[in-house]
């Protein structure tokens, strides 16, 4: 078993002892680093300082000393996102470092999204994210936006104050497997409810998952509209939309 | 520069269902094995009021918070045992805000219910039951215009002015019933179509609320501005964008018209925020706000005059505001180094 002293760039192995606390995930990343090309660990450690241009400079250059677009993608810049979120929900770092850390991860994804199009490797998933009719607030939605281009979706942005038509167009017009609703205010959050609704009149339900965000929604109204899940703040937007496309493939006939 | 206006007009923000206490936190006990929130009454007092379970299956609960005053006010409406409590703890509530030094008692009961109908007699509810024991005016605060019309519709008429927060090009009908009901109104920047971008939009939108508002025959001098204020913590260049825009207003509108905000967004998503919405305000004051909408049990108005603009905490502080701090990085050093005490 790999143990964390075997972990051999420095930043990550302090960065994993000092904020990795619960043992699954101490487990989990120290496999992760312990078995990731050191060129890896150091573009991780990169996202986690947050240093876009140290980020971008060494994604190059692995690219160019021949390591595969997908292992970069992988094993460096996810992984390094991975400690950023477990070190931003335990509120050791706060929002203008994780922004950061995003910024970080475009420059890197900069590199890397060309080579997996070309390749014909496609997005994780695309992700049509709203926020709902009568809600301006875009603020927390758009932080969405940008985590989930940073780790690998491919996002249709509809703005504000987003109509259930417009919601059910987008899913038909791209054919995407997963909605976020954001909402601010109490009095617009029923919308969301409105939204579910028309999806399911439209007939598009079983084919489209739905996670929904905003300050005043909880797990229990995502639970009491319907919806497939809910996330509590950016990062915990993206861990949701890989879950909920995890068991979506798992669960699809093959 | 604007000369710092003498007074500061505060638009107490906290009988609010939003708020929350931490469980962790003195204010919540375990009495005979029932959870409590402790309070003092305005004779000193000592009371408690019991979390009812249906607090206890949310997720503020789960996380450690609970919405106080929501528990208040479902208590007393719900006429149960502790009716009489939760009548006690706004009334608490409300003379700590005119003690704080508040100008006005703004009430917003939008969490209360996710339905129309519970939100629209919860603030008939709370309009009624504060008017009678409060000397302050109140501000009647609600993102649904519905709300806010049946808020107003519970004045007893015999009372101050009220006023209303707010309306925006979004709802111009909320400056139709500022007029019918000659209430003081905020007016925000928020667009139509969106919230604004940059300083000019800012201007912009506000301009536009204030000419509708003239046109509709409300003195100047019953507008308050709010220009919006977005957390710094997610863009360092938003700070600037609302100092500036309250200074154009100011210089665009002169001396009579009120500039505010709702101080405390400005300082979401990063420690020491009461240190950051202390700095923001001197500075917005400079700039040309008069008015706050803010709680001044937290940041005591008074005290401002007293912050040591040369310390070291101030400077950092100030940095993040004025966009001299990219991503926060040295504001949030300083703070893990424990020197951003004032």
């Amino acid at each position: 078993m790999a143990e964390l002293s075997d972990i051999k760039n420095a930043t990550i192995r302090a960065e994993v002892e000092e904020f990795v606390t619960r043992p699954e995930e101490i487990a989990r990343n120290v496999a992760l680093f312990t078995r990731a090309h050191e060129r890896m660990q150091a573009i991780a450690a990169g996202i986690i300082d947050g240093d876009d241009d140290l980020v971008d400079k060494l994604t190059a250059e692995a690219l160019k000393a021949g390591h595969e677009a997908l292992e970069i993608m992988d094993d460096g810049l996810i992984a390094g996102m991975g400690v950023v979120g477990i070190k931003f929900r335990e509120n050791f770092i706060f929002v203008p470092e994780v922004l950061a850390c995003a910024r970080a991860m475009k420059a890197g994804m900069g590199h890397i999204e060309p080579i997996l199009s070309a390749s014909g490797v496609d997005p994780i998933a695309t992700v049509i994210m709203g926020t709902v009719k009568g809600d301006l607030h875009d603020i927390g939605k758009n932080l969405c936006i940008m985590m989930l281009r940073g780790s690998g979706f491919e996002v249709i942005d509809l703005g504000v104050d987003t109509s259930a038509d417009a919601f059910i167009d987008a899913i038909e017009t791209h054919g995407a497997p997963i909605i976020g609703m954001s909402a601010l205010l109490t009095t617009t959050m029923p919308n969301m409810g409105k939204t579910i609704e028309a999806i399911i009149d439209a007939g598009l339900r079983e084919q489209v998952l739905v996670m929904v965000g905003g300050a005043p929604v909880t797990q229990e109204f995502a639970d009491d509209m319907g919806a497939d899940g809910y996330g509590k703040d950016a990062l915990a937007c993206v861990s949701l939309a890989k879950q909920l496309i995890e068991a979506k493939r798992r669960n699809a006939p093959a | 520069m604007t000369e710092r206006p003498s007074r500061l007009i505060v638009i107490g923000e906290n009988i609010h269902t939003t708020r929350v206490l931490m469980r962790k936190g003195p204010r919540l006990a375990v009495i005979d094995g029932v959870d409590v929130i402790k309070f003092t009454t305005v004779n000193g007092a000592e009371k408690t009021l019991t979390v009812p379970d249906s607090a206890k299956r949310t997720q503020d609960w789960e996380q450690g918070r609970v919405k106080h005053v929501k528990v208040a006010i479902d208590a007393a409406m719900q006429g149960g045992p502790e009716a009489g409590l939760g009548v006690e703890y706004l009334r608490t509530m409300a003379a700590n805000q005119e003690r704080g030094g508040a100008h006005f008692l703004d009430l917003n009961v939008d969490e209360i219910s996710l339905k129309a109908e519970g939100q629209i007699a919860a603030i008939r509810w709370v309009v009624k039951t504060m008017e009678g024991m409060t000397k302050l005016p109140l501000s009647i605060d609600s993102s649904s215009v519905d709300v806010i019309r049946a808020g107003f519709e519970a004045l007893s008429g015999k009372g101050q002015r009220t006023m209303l927060n707010s309306a925006s090009l979004e709802r111009l009908e909320a400056l139709d019933l500022a007029k019918t009901y000659n209430a003081p109104v905020v007016v925000t920047a928020a667009g139509e179509k969106g919230m604004p971008d940059g300083i000019q939009p800012r201007v912009d939108n506000a301009s536009r609320m204030v000419e509708a508002a003239l046109q509709r025959g409300i003195a100047l001098s019953d507008l308050y501005v709010d220009p919006l204020i977005f957390p710094v913590s997610v863009d360092t260049a938003f700070g600037p964008h609302c100092l500036e825009a309250i200074r154009a207003l100011r210089l665009r509108f002169g001396p009579e018209i009120h500039i505010t905000g709702g101080m405390s967004n400005v300082s979401f998503g990063i420690p020491a925020r009461k240190l950051i919405n202390d700095v923001f305000l001197v500075l917005a004051m400079e700039a040309g706000a008069d008015s706050a909408i803010m709680d001044p049990v937290v940041s005591k108005p008074a005290e401002l005059a007293n912050l040591d603009r040369s310390s070291a905490a101030y400077k950092f502080a100030e940095d993040i505001i004025l966009d001299r701090d990219r991503n926060c990085r040295s504001f949030l050093k300083a703070w893990r180094k424990g020197d951003l005490k004032v």
